[in-house]
């Protein structure tokens, strides 16, 4: 049972903010009748579009998560995901990247391409999705697709060519020229649902002959065939479009096309190129990781006849319960199998298989190779692999970055209260990198990730989504404590204050770890602590890392080492031992060159030269260290690393310094040593929190 | 070994005295033999030795650049057993810049314009300065004398370095191989980096030396497989 997977196009759509994403995706929705009617994404009907599911993002007028949707054009199904485009939800969009196999780059023809639109093309490179683009709005004023595509050359360094030219802009739009078939075409009817094809008009007949010619050159380079016919002057429309397409899934041209989708013209013909010049899922080589040979990488076939390997890639909290959207890259999941989470081993039975289109479903019973469905009443983690039970692979590596920085979330009420453990139970699964604990002496909730925007988004989603009202104390950076060097212990546990004692001795060392966080070496040989304390010491240790004495961080990167001591036949006890170890810590850890860590950021900020200077000083200001810039276009990008707790409010400082031309990225880097005069700061601050407290 | 001794031991020495040196220098050789490798090397000592170092590249990106100073200082701590290596390595990132351009749209203005901000500004004031990948084959000799004269104005070292080709087997009176034989009274220094069939290894060929530095010969050795200068 072979299926057919060359009808199969799984799409992203992925562009700068306002370029009219939404728009576009409603109204193909619309031209292949999933939705019946237009709304508008800030419409007056207060409806609002179809895929921005969230809240928030409706308020907003943006699109935080990706939401997949499912329809059919001429036969082929598309599945499409709409991705962020924001740069701060980076972990969406690449979340997203992995699981298309082409993409739509959206660029507005008024605006152009921004540096949102780099960074999201950069990701794509990255990710090797060969793209087409379409310049959108060339109704608005002073619309210039080809200004546009010339920037797509010149700023993203793709081979942009012009499948269509524009019949009038602006306000004059009426239609656009195919350059492939040499037709005009017009959008007829109340949506534009008609099309109607016609000779070019005299007036763009020179013109679209140039720019034909342009697309056959570029295109020849592609395919000998068209070469010979386009030298005898018979090409035709098929050999253009193999060979658009073979360069198109080679990465190697970008095939542009244009129109508006707010005034309903030329969705459909962007629609035919999706189906034409997009990749099907066997066009695209996905690996995997093998986890029985230590995570080596291998190569998934797109086979529906192959082992079962699937990703989940989203999850989402709906009405009808926790919906989890996967992409099946091999073999076939059908309902009622038995499928095993390789993250946690965990093994599950498929419930309910659904097919998505934004809110509503369509129950299907089996999904193999190259589709995106949903699962429904599965327990697991966004990122996880499902897989049938004789393999053990899993589409991305088990790390995850630890936060760097941290926030207190105190509920208004008890009702809050109650939402709040919700929505922090939902958000923990669905990202990695979202983390939450109770502070036990201050009794306050603590969240955690990896930026500022990260965890105010989530707060936002708390309040509208769940409706737990909190109240929000500053943001901290996760700093830690670590030693330098090695140092040694002898520490005697001793009470005895009536009742029956406590007797423990403890020695050994502690030295720094170079990688991991703690690691306890037991050398206690003739059982000078008896075996079953051993543990106790452990406990005794870890307990000690949770606070360090410099500034209350937690301490990482130790091992200790115990290979002596003695015990008391009765008094000896496991608290006993663990207060030992405890108190051994404690002494040992002032001799061990106990520093300060804190989290360091590689921060890239992208804008025109000329605030090269201003920008790097900006950098240099928040004890930045400069790596290094290069070009990208007209654009400068400058690399450093910047410690986080100097990067808040930067985005409005950068603003001001940049006219709001410079933007930036933000991710984490590593941990580092506080320099010794913060260092200080910190410490004294510490103190004083600690005598606040008491 | 301590990093005192490690810089006093380099077999760069003669090329770069531990006092002030402020020529400004060419290296040539054929595609793929060696020359960021050199660079980086002079670079790294300059770096050990506290000074900064301004690396501009041409038509490398900015990952492979900062590839190839990790690899080679890793080559050195591990052949030197040099002590408090991550120390070391932590100031060499913090006193190196390394900025890249794209071959095509590389001037001099350029160069200049980008550079002066850097310096005027007190954001990063070089002790040496690399340019690394320029064609002399293409560049003009103003271009490239303009450039020596940035170097020279800012009063730091400069090395340049540079391709040579094949079919261009012509020699300049002093000795220069072409492309760079018209390039000669720019540089203080020029050194041909080349293969000696006979001690199976590259050599580092001082062509001329105005700056009395260097006696002109075959000063230093390149391994092939490490690319690490030996003496």
């Amino acid at each position: 049972m072979k299926k057919n997977l060359e009808n199969v196009r799984n799409i992203g759509i992925s562009a700068h903010i306002d370029s009219g994403k939404t728009t576009l995706t409603e109204r193909i929705l619309f031209y292949t009748q999933r939705i019946h009617a237009i709304h508008e994404v800030r419409g007056k009907d207060g409806v609002g579009a179809k895929m921005d599911s969230m809240e928030l993002e409706k308020e907003r007028g943006i699109t935080i998560q990706s939401a997949a949707t499912y329809c059919t054009w001429k036969d082929h199904k598309i599945n499409i995901i709409d991705t962020p485009g924001h740069v701060d939800f980076t972990i969406e969009v690449e979340r997203a990247l992995r699981v298309l196999d082409g993409a739509v780059l959206i660029l507005c023809s008024v605006g152009g391409v921004q540096s949102q639109s780099i960074t999201v093309n950069r990701q794509m490179t990255r990710y090797k999705v060969p793209r087409i683009a379409f310049i959108n709005k060339c109704d608005r004023s002073g619309a210039n697709p080809f200004r546009v595509a010339d920037q797509i050359r010149d700023k993203l360094g793709l081979n942009a060519i012009m499948m269509q030219l524009p019949i009038g802009l602006e306000g004059d739009l009426e239609g656009l020229v195919d350059l492939v078939t040499m037709k005009a075409i017009y959008f007829d009817g109340d949506n534009g649902e008609v099309l109607r094809e016609e000779e070019i008009p005299a007036n763009m007949a020179d013109d679209a002959e140039k720019y034909r010619e342009e697309l056959l050159d570029a295109a020849s380079m592609f395919s000998d065939d068209l070469m010979e016919a386009v030298l005898e002057g018979t090409p035709t429309p098929e050999m253009i479009h193999d060979a658009v397409r073979k360069a198109t899934l080679s990465l190697e041209m970008a095939p542009v096309f244009m129109g508006s989708a707010y005034k309903n013209k030329g969705v459909q013909l962007l629609l035919n190129a999706v189906n034409g010049y997009l990749p099907e899922p066997t066009d695209i080589v996905n690996t995997a990781l093998d986890l029985d040979k230590d995570e080596e990488e291998m190569v998934v076939e797109s086979d529906p006849e192959g082992p079962l390997i699937s990703l989940a890639f989203k999850l989402e909290d709906g009405r009808y319960g926790q919906l989890t959207y996967i992409r099946v890259y091999s073999g076939v999941m059908k309902k009622g199998d038995t499928i095993v989470n390789s993250r946690s081993g965990k093994k599950v039975k498929v419930g309910r298989l659904v097919r998505m289109h934004a809110e509503e479903m369509e129950e299907i019973d089996e999904a193999s190779a190259g589709d995106i469905v949903a699962l429904f009443g599965i327990d697991c983690a966004s990122g996880d692999t499902f897989t049938s039970s004789e393999i053990s692979m899993s589409m991305s590596s088990m790390h995850v970055p630890a936060p760097v920085i941290s926030l207190a979330i105190i509920p208004k009420d008890n009702k809050a209260q109650i939402n709040m453990s919700k929505a922090l139970n939902r958000f923990t699964k669905e990202d990695p990198t979202f983390k939450t604990f109770v502070d036990h002496e201050t009794n306050e909730s603590i969240i955690s990730g990896m930026g500022e925007l990260h965890l105010e988004v989530y707060v936002e989603r708390m309040k509208r989504e769940y409706g737990a009202d909190v109240e929000v104390g500053q943001p901290q950076v996760a700093y830690r404590e670590t030693i330098t060097k090695r140092a040694e212990f002898n520490y005697t546990h001793k009470k005895q204050t009536g009742g029956s004692g406590q007797f423990g001795r403890v020695a050994g060392y502690i030295e720094p770890l170079e990688e991991g966080e703690y690691e306890f070496v037991d050398k206690i040989v003739g059982g000078v602590i008896p075996r079953e304390y051993i543990p106790s010491c452990d406990k005794g240790f870890q307990k000690s890392l949770v606070k360090g004495s410099l500034a209350e961080a937690p301490i990482t990167g130790i091992r200790a080492e115990i290979n002596d001591g003695s015990s008391h036949a009765v008094d000896s006890s496991d608290v006993a031992f663990q207060l030992a170890a405890s108190g051994a810590f404690r002494e040992a850890y002032k001799k061990a060159g106990p520093v300060l860590m804190e989290p360091i950021m590689k921060v890239a900020v992208e804008g025109p030269a000329e605030f090269q200077g201003a920008i790097m000083g900006s950098l240099n200001q928040r004890r930045g260290i400069i790596a290094g810039t290069f070009e990208e276009g007209t654009y400068t990008v400058i690399e450093s690393e910047v410690p986080l707790s100097e990067m808040f409010g930067y985005s409005t400082v950068l603003r001001s310094l940049t006219q709001g031309k410079a933007e930036f990225t933000m991710e984490f880097k590593t941990y580092r040593q506080v320099p010794k005069n913060v260092a200080e700061e910190l410490i004294e601050e510490a103190k004083k929190r600690k005598a606040e407290k008491k | 070994m301590r990093k005192e001794d490690f810089i006093k031991k380099n077999p760069l020495r003669v090329l770069q005295p531990e006092n002030e040196d402020r020529r400004v220098g060419l290296i040539m050789a054929r595609a793929g033999l060696g020359k960021t490798a050199i660079l980086v090397q002079l670079a790294l000592d300059c770096l050990m030795r506290g000074k900064r170092v301004l690396h501009v590249s041409i038509g490398q990106n900015l990952d492979k650049t900062r590839a190839w100073y990790y690899d080679i200082f890793k080559d050195m701590v591990e052949k030197s057993e040099l002590e408090d290596a991550a120390a070391i390595q932590e100031d060499i990132h913090r006193n190196r810049l390394i900025m890249t351009f794209n071959e095509a749209s590389f001037s001099r203005a350029k160069f200049e314009e980008r550079l002066n901000d850097l310096v005027s500004q007190n954001i990063f004031k070089p002790d040496c300065l690399l340019v690394d990948g320029l064609d002399l084959a293409t560049v003009k000799h103003d271009e490239v004398a303009g450039m020596r004269d940035f170097v020279k104005e800012q009063g730091v070292q400069g090395w340049f370095s540079a391709v040579c080709h094949r079919e261009q087997a012509g020699k300049s009176p002093e000795g220069t191989q072409l492309p760079c034989d018209e390039l000669d009274d720019i540089f203080d220094t020029v050194i041909m980096l080349m293969k000696e069939p006979k001690q199976k290894c590259l050599v580092l060929n001082v062509v001329k030396d105005d700056s009395g530095i260097t006696t002109p010969g075959n000063i230093l050795h390149l391994d092939p497989a490490t690319l690490m200068i030996n003496p």
